[in-house]
């Protein structure tokens, strides 16, 4: 596992949830997540959440998004598709 | 089609029941508990766990949705019980006995819950006691990590409800397991009388109830409790 196939799976899961629910944007790593200009809903985030762990364990790799430093933390890893990915590799020891 | 099943606490006792039903009835069930079981079938598979282990519960749920893709029922079953006078409880026990009940049920219906909600469809069953309606003197921390359980049973039911996943608690009154093994036989008399139909459980009257809570034509019914024996709240 390394950055890009991080990125493959988490952009790969983004988009087809948005195709599957009519979402029409251009998926970027500025791509918000939570926020007043995100780009699904809290129920949304909760399914890409779910599939984004499930993809991970297709791959053999077993992540958890609703850890406590993911969910309390000052800064949220869902801010962005970006800093998904960059949490994401923090917690596989990938990204410092 | 089978139907896969997870139970909790399958190694004895009504847990090993259910299993064993579920099994004649073709379904494949995987269960687990802290110790080995003799329970051996081609669609039973044994997991030794401690429910309250975060870790553990994640990896045993997702690996049975990596194999099978999805989780149709879950019934958390597993459950101890401390009978102690409130000022006689140690800390320690209190803990354990919320760590197993509440915890336990907690973390596997979070895990669960999330594949369940994927499909679009799923029944949960949880475990509640006659003990947190009558209100029974002795049984503090047991029937407070009980209550408990009622809460997330109403509240969880409310949040994925609109997923069709129901969400629903049986509560047995005693039954001759090991649950009640150290609890004096006066006290359980006492109990009985409590109740409308003076009786010890069977463990097919728990079998009775799970079976009208996951029946297709109960997707109507959630968030509910129903206590066995006609113990009324």
């Amino acid at each position: 596992m390394d950055t890009k196939k991080i990125e493959e799976i988490v952009y790969s899961v983004i988009r087809d949830y948005c195709k599957n629910n009519n979402i029409e944007t251009e998926i970027s790593k500025d791509t918000p997540l939570i926020g007043s200009n995100r780009i699904m809903t809290s129920l949304g985030l909760v399914n890409v959440i779910v599939d984004i762990e499930t993809a991970f364990l297709d791959e053999g790799t077993e992540i958890t998004l609703t850890s406590e430093s993911a969910m309390s933390g000052r800064i949220s890893p869902f801010r962005s598709v970006g800093s998904l990915c960059y949490f994401i590799g923090h917690q596989l020891g990938i990204e410092q | 089609m089978n139907r896969v099943v997870i139970i909790t606490g399958t190694r004895k006792g009504i847990g090993k029941f259910l299993a064993e039903y579920f099994l004649s009835e073709g379904d494949i069930v995987y269960g687990c508990s802290r110790r080995e079981t003799d329970l051996t079938n081609d669609n039973y598979h044994h997991t030794r766990l401690d429910v309250s282990d975060e870790v553990a519960v994640t990896s045993f749920v997702r690996n049975i949705y990596k194999e099978q893709r999805r989780i149709d029922i879950l019934i958390n079953n597993a459950g101890i019980a401390s009978m102690n006078h409130f000022l006689l409880t140690p800390y320690a026990t209190a803990q354990r006995v919320f760590n197993t009940n509440f915890m336990g049920t907690f973390l596997m219906c979070r895990e669960v819950a999330k594949f369940m909600v994927k499909a679009g469809n799923g029944r949960i069953v949880n475990y509640s006691t006659v003990a947190v309606a009558l209100n029974l003197q002795g049984e503090l921390i047991y029937s407070s990590s009980k209550a408990a359980i009622e809460q997330l049973t109403r509240v969880l039911a409310g949040e994925i409800g609109t997923y069709g996943i129901t969400v629903n608690a049986v509560a047995p009154t005693p039954i001759d397991t090991d649950l009640i093994k150290n609890v004096p036989s006066d006290k359980i008399e006492a109990l009985l009388s409590r109740q409308s139909i003076k009786r010890l459980g069977k463990f097919e009257d728990v079998l009775n109830v799970i079976q009208f809570f996951i029946q297709p034509e109960s997707d109507y019914i959630t968030g509910q409790v129903v206590y066995l024996g006609g113990v009324i709240q």
